[in-house]
Order: C-alpha cells, then structure tokens, then sequence
C-alpha cells in the first residue's frame, strides 16, 4: 500500500462567440459635459469581469483615464441588446461593440476639438484626457473642455453607438456538416499539465499541481484573465475527481439536494497552478483578444485521468474518477483484467460501458478493420 | 497601450467583496407576495385530474396560476433559431422529470405559499421512465417524449448530427492499429451561490419590471414576452449582476412564471429558490456517451476517426441540439484528422432537462479526445507530448467541418508547457511552428490528404 505520483497532459481547443454566431451585442456611449463618459450595454457581468474590461476597452479607445468611464449594465430601458454572457462571447463580441461605440465618440471629440483649435481633426490625437496636436504637444485642450464647448458652444451631444455581429453560419449540406462561413468568432488553445497523488489504499486521487498555457490573444486585464483560469481549474478539478449529481447514474435516486451532500471543490482542494499566458493575437478581437472564460474548466480532467493512470496503471474513463472507481479498477488489473481486448489490429478498451453492452440491439457502433 | 493590458482592479470587486453589491434578493418592494411551486413527485407519470380550487380558497392567497394561464405554453430556449418548442412552461398533463413545475402560487408569505400547494389536489399515474441513454434505441424501451426518444429536427428533418469527412474506410483500411475507447462524464450542478430568484413589480403604467439574475437580460426578455405575448415595451428587467451562474442562468427559469403571477395578482411577487430546488429542480450540466475509434499509424498518425455522441438532454431538449452541433464542430480537439464519420444523438432521459454550462457541448469531448489520445501513444509506445504535436492543427489545415484554421496555437501551448514541466523535447518537435504543414513532416500515406490545404 502506497501513495503513487503521476502526471498527464491535455491540449484542448475552443470557440469564442455563440456556435455559428448570429448573436449580437451592442453598446452606446454619451458624454457628459465635464468630458467623462457613460457607457451603457446589456451585458451581465456572471463574474466573468466584463463590466470591468468593457470599461478598459472604452478608456483605452477615446483616450481617457479609466475612472472617467462609467458602466450601466443594469436594465433593458437604457440599455441597447447583448445576446448574453455565455459561449465566451463577452470580451470579443460585447467588447467589440463598446470599441466602435467608442471609436465614434472619439471622432466626435476630435471634430469639436478641431473646430475649437481651429486644426483638422486628423492632425488631433487623445492622450490621457487630452486633445493633442499631433507633433505639436503644446497645442492641446481638455477632453472635458471640448465635451463643455460641445454642450454650451455648439449645442451638439457627443455619443457613440456600436454593434458586433458575425450573420449566422449555416450548415450547408447536412450529410457533410459543412458550413459556408467559419461557425465562431475566434478559436482559443490551451494546454495543461496535472500532477496528482494517487493512494492505492483509499482509492482517493489529489491533485497536487496544475501547470497550464493559455492563448488568450491578447489579456485586456491579466490579473482578470488568470483569475478565470484559476477558477476555471478548479471547476474541472470538481469535474475531474469530486462532481456528481447522479451517484449512482444513470439512476437517478440518492442526488444530493445541499451542499453538505454535493462535493464541489473547497480551498482544501486546491493545488498549486501556474498560468502562463500566450498572447497570439485574434484579427478582429477587440485589441486581438480572444475569449477564454469557458475553456477555462476543460483541460484538467483528461490531464488529471491521464495522470492517474501514470500513476497506478488504471484508465477511469466515467468522471469523476472517485476513490471507488479507482479501487475497483485496481482491482479488476491485479486479476489481469485491465488489458484491452486485441483483435487483429484492433485494441478496444472499456467493452462493458459501449452502446453494444448494454442496448438491446437499438444502436450498435460498428468499427470497421 | 495604457487601459488594455494593466491590471486595473475589478469594476465592481469592492462592492463584492464587502457585500453591498445589490443581488436581486437584496430588492425590497412593500406588499410583496412569495412564490412556492407544486412539483412533480414522480419520473415520468400521467396527470390524471388537478384541481387548485383548494389552494385558491386559502386566506393570504392571491393567485394561483396552470397551464390554462399561460398565454403561449411552450416557447423553446431555441424557438428563434427555429428549433421547435417542446417544454410547456407548467405541465400540461404529463410530466417527464421530478421537480418539473405543474403549478404555482403566490401568497402573502412563503409558509402560506407552500401549504396552498400542499392542499392543490392531483393525482398522476405513474408511467415507465428511461434514464439510460444507451438504452433509448432499444426496441422495447418506453417512448417517453411526445417525439420520441431522440429529437428529430436538424437539418434536413435529420434525426441526428452527422459529419463526414475524408475517407473512413481507407484510414481504417491504412491503419497500423484501431485504438476503441468509451467516455462518460458526470452530469453536476452550476452550484451558484445565489439560487434562481426573481421579483416583479406591477407597474402602474402596465409594464412589468421584473428583477433577475438571468446572464442574458434580453434574451430572458425575449422569453417572457413570447410567453405572455406581449411586445418588449412592457417589460423591463433589471440585472446585470448574477450570483453565479456557469451556464445555468441563461436558463429563464423563474421570470416568467412570476410576470404571470403578477399579472393575475397585480401584487408584487418574489421567487427564491431553496438550496434544495437549486439542486433538485434546476437543470445540470449534461452526461454525455461518447465512444471513439481511431486509425492510426504505428509512430502516431492519427489517419481517422469514427465516433457516437448520445448526449443525455434530460426531458426536453432547451440548448440541447445546440450543444450536440458544437460538440460535432469540435469533435477532433485541437488536431487535425483528415477522415471522419461523426454521428450523434440528442436522446431525452427522465431527468431534470440539462441546460448550457461552462464548456457547453466541448468540455465532455475535450475529456474524450484528449483522455483517447493519452491511450493511443499509450498503446503506441510513443511519447504523450510528441504525438500531440505531430498531430497538432496547423495553420492551412481544415477544421471538421471545413473550416481553414487560421491561427493555431496548439503547438505553441504544448511546447510551453512541455518547457514548464522540464521535457527536454526532440529538435523537430522543439522548432516546430504553426506554420503551414511541409510535405517532408508528413508520412507518404498522408500527403495526399494534408499535403495540399487548398485539395482538402
């Protein structure tokens, strides 16, 4: 009886936006007459952060300081659509639409500007707060002065109005499942590494440390996009080894209707996880990015299946891999009966869970060679 | 760059985390009246005969609301991408799932609400339920939703998924070796801190404010005013702020059924789910069955794959034949496989409908690729780390549905992590780019097929 380390190792990909798009989001954008800016768009922030990088997005395109932008996520009479905060779609698609709405303020602030400066709008840059002329850094004049001379002088409302929308991608021939038009708005990568301990007595699995590497195309907020990683490893620690409504599936009695009889994953559970982050920027993200929010929880548990069977021999291929199933897989290898079946060319493992098993003959999957 | 790319604080990190963030249960509106639900006991039965006249003639009961108040009873999740509607909004004679609403009240407080729905008097007949996907098929299995067992309406009226590319049957006749496996992840709960809540206020113009913790304030909208059938002038939602929701929130789970209430009652209404309804009665992430066979060479050449998704959506389909797509879209994970045959299943099982969660549709075929491909250089003899890079996408390879990738990073990940871990890689994997495929990297058997991204 001993403790057994291992380690495995998972690449994965995944989609940014809905699945064959057609999910728009839009943002608009008004001035106030001191220059700061609201921004108001129908994206709940779930946690994911967009509230915060939507704000990033908007500073960092008019060219202002971060605390003069304001966020209005909070109801359908002010603000315009967004189809919703799933399918990774916040930062690319929503963020997408709050950089035109803030492209177009922008224009508008260097139109008065100019018109105050007496310079073309194209010779005038934003820094900071501030309307320069570019190549002329004494010839300026305030974001806030030039939002008060286009409410008192000029009688004009600065705003800004921004949609994102990819059209929808059909399949265009069913039996192929081709489609016309790439399904998604970007693609993200990652790959990670899991070291787990595994205790040959107890069966019980701990997974010591998770080392991943994530594209994110370009980390609008790194402190933010590593706290969706870190948190996302822990949801695929919980799907790895801990989660399951059905303990007895695919019964369904005995679900656990609490916390103290559903096993999430607690602080205790937690391993040591380095995130490194790759920034291979996407072409029509918002300043490249891509999004990762979901992904986040997908690559764990092969790694941590694979690591087990480093570790002691066994492939759990029915999650989660608890201590029961690591014992009884122990157990059926030290009678011999862990090997796959080898048939001419073929090595066919986990027989007893397939469709061939256990239906009375409504579905086969039939193998050819 | 000064904004994008700093680690600015959260936006709203200081209201969170000393708890004056205002959650919808944090809303205070007098004269509130608290929803209860009469639910199903059973896994499948027949509603024999209801009558709510007893919980309606309670004192502090307000309204009582069935399927006969719904103004349109079913409205799929997917009904604007027309995918047909299936799951009425109240049960209407049969219920397919324990925990499925048949009928709710609202009274003027919560131990009113649930002895009104103690005293509504139903009676089922209890029907045979399935909960084994595998078992769906079979001829003898009970037919248990009114479609029957699988849905039936994708493209082309196709009862399935399908994708084929390439040649099955030259990979397999090619192969050195034919690696079979079976993968099956656990369906498990969103587990949100803040279960489903909602409140809605009768406003004295007409509209309806309905407070939510949807993660999809417009699309929830959309929801409500098909169901009431009213246009969007008359809502308003206000949110913005989940408490956690992983998927399960997109779900409109509450809204509606409280814009009704309030409606009938003209009183302010509120629904909050007890911890026990969160985990019994709101949808889960799915188990899926998903069984693979690949052909591939004996030094790690992935020449094909033959795979069958059922994907377990529970008693109706709500995201389910979405999910199945991107699952299908998403099939060979983050490589290239020249030949496939992909066929999958979105089969109905008596158990709560399962519904979008983190990873929708990829997280269970991430664990079945990626667990596959660990056995195949298992089996092999061949390095985990090499034969995924051997068969990594490439810029100028096509994606299973056609798709020229444009931008891949799997190489450059696992180099990343293989440097992390301290795996001294060979020269040809240490150098490899994204770079389109040359021939030389190729095995003959393969430049056919790869060597030309324009030929295939």
């Amino acid at each position: 009886m001993a403790k057994h380390t291992g380690r495995g190792i998972a690449a994965i990909e995944y989609p940014t936006g809905m699945n064959q798009n057609g999910d728009p989001s839009q943002a608009w954008i008004k001035v106030k007459p001191d220059g700061r800016i609201d921004v108001f768009a129908g994206t709940a922030d779930i946690g994911n952060g967009s509230k915060t990088i939507q704000t990033q997005i908007v500073a960092e395109t008019i060219g202002v300081p971060y605390d003069w932008v304001t966020y209005d996520n909070s109801n359908t009479d002010s603000s315009p659509l967004c189809t919703g905060t799933f399918a990774s779609r916040a930062t690319f698609v929503a963020g997408n639409a709050a950089l035109k709405a803030a492209q177009q303020v922008k224009q508008k602030l260097l139109e008065i500007a100019g018109k105050e400066l007496e310079i073309n709008p194209a010779d005038l840059e934003i820094v900071d707060g501030e309307v320069v002329a570019k190549g002329a850094p004494q010839t300026k004049m305030s974001v806030g002065d030039v939002a008060g001379a286009a409410t008192f002088v000029h009688g004009e409302l600065i705003t800004g109005t921004g949609a994102q929308l990819k059209p929808y991608s059909a399949i265009i021939d069913s039996e192929t499942g081709r489609v016309d038009t790439p399904p998604h708005s970007a693609i993200s990568y990652a790959t990670c590494a899991a070291e787990v301990e595994v205790d040959d007595e107890t069966g019980e699995v701990r997974v010591l440390r998770l080392q991943q590497c994530y594209d994110v195309g370009r980390a609008i907020n790194p402190t933010q996009v590593e706290g969706q990683i870190e948190g996302g490893a822990m949801m695929g620690l919980g799907l790895g080894v801990l989660e399951n409504c059905y303990p007895y599936y695919p019964d369904v009695e005995h679900r656990g209707g609490a916390f103290g009889s559903y096993l999430a994953p607690s602080m205790e559970d937690m391993p040591q996880i380095d995130t490194i982050l790759i920034e291979n920027p996407s072409a029509d993200g918002p300043y490249g990015a891509k999004g990762i929010g979901e992904m986040a929880n997908n690559p764990q548990p092969p790694a941590i299946a694979a690591a087990v069977h480093d570790a002691v021999g066994v492939w759990i291929t029915e999650l989660p891999i608890t201590p029961e199933r690591v014992l009884r897989a122990l157990e059926t290898k030290e009678s011999g009966g862990a090997e796959p079946r080898r048939e001419g060319k073929k090595v066919v493992f986990d027989e007893e869970l397939s469709v061939n098993a256990v239906s009375a003959g409504g579905m086969r999957f039939e193998v050819p060679g | 760059m000064k904004v994008v790319g700093a680690r600015i604080p959260r936006y709203d990190g200081v209201a969170h985390v000393t708890g004056r963030t205002t959650y919808v249960d944090d809303v205070r509106i007098p004269g509130t009246l608290w929803v209860k639900a009469l639910r199903s006991p059973h896994h499948h039965a027949r509603i024999q005969k209801m009558d709510t006249r007893p919980a309606e003639d309670m004192a502090g009961v307000h309204a009582v609301i069935t399927h006969a108040d719904v103004p349109l009873l079913e409205y799929g999740h997917l009904s604007a991408l027309g995918i047909p509607a299936d799951e009425p909004l109240l049960a209407l004679d049969e219920v397919r799932y324990k925990g499925q609403p048949i009928a709710v009240v609202a009274a003027k407080d919560e131990e009113t609400a649930a002895e009104a729905v103690s005293r509504i008097d139903i009676e089922f007949e209890e029907l045979p339920a399935l909960t084994d996907v595998r078992q769906a098929f079979d001829t003898d299995a009970p037919q248990i939703h009114r479609e029957g067992n699988w849905y039936t309406h994708f493209e082309d009226e196709m009862d399935h998924r399908q994708i084929r590319k390439g040649d099955i049957d030259w990979a397999f006749e090619h192969a050195d070796t034919i690696v079979q496996g079976v993968y099956r992840p656990a369906a498990i709960e969103h587990a949100p801190l803040e279960t489903q809540t909602c409140q809605v206020v009768p406003e004295p113009s007409g509209r309806l404010t309905i407070y939510s913790c949807t993660q999809a304030l417009y699309f929830s909208m959309g929801v409500v005013a098909a169901h009431l059938q009213v246009p969007l002038s008359k809502l308003k939602f206000v949110g913005g702020t989940t408490g956690g929701g992983f998927g399960g929130k997109v779900d409109t789970a509450t809204e509606t059924m409280c814009a009704l209430l309030a409606q009938k009652s003209g009183r302010p209404v509120k629904w909050r789910w007890t911890r026990e309804e969160e985990f019994l009665c709101s949808s889960t992430r799915a188990p899926w069955h998903m069984e693979i066979a690949d052909a591939v060479t004996a030094d790690g050449w992935i020449l094909g794959r033959k795979m069958l998704t059922l994907h377990d959506a529970g008693a109706y389909s709500r995201f389910s034949p979405y999910g199945l797509t991107k699952h299908s879209f998403h099939h060979t994970g983050a490589y290239t496989i020249p030949n496939l045959e992909f066929d999958g299943y979105v089969v109905y099982t008596n158990r709560v409908p399962t519904t979008a969660m983190r990873g929708f549709g990829v997280t269970s075929v991430s664990f079945a690729a990626e667990m596959h491909m660990s056995r195949i250089a298992d089996v092999l003899g061949v390095d985990p780390i090499e034969i995924r890079l051997k068969n990594a996408n490439r810029i100028g390879d096509t994606s299973p549905n056609g798709i020229v990738y444009t931008d891949p990073s799997t190489v450059s990940t696992i180099q990343t992590i293989a440097e992390a871990i301290g795996n001294e890689l060979k020269a040809e994997y240490r150098t490899m780019t994204n770079a389109p495929r040359s021939e030389e990297w190729l095995p003959e058997h393969l430049v056919a097929q790869l060597g030309n991204p324009e030929e295939h």
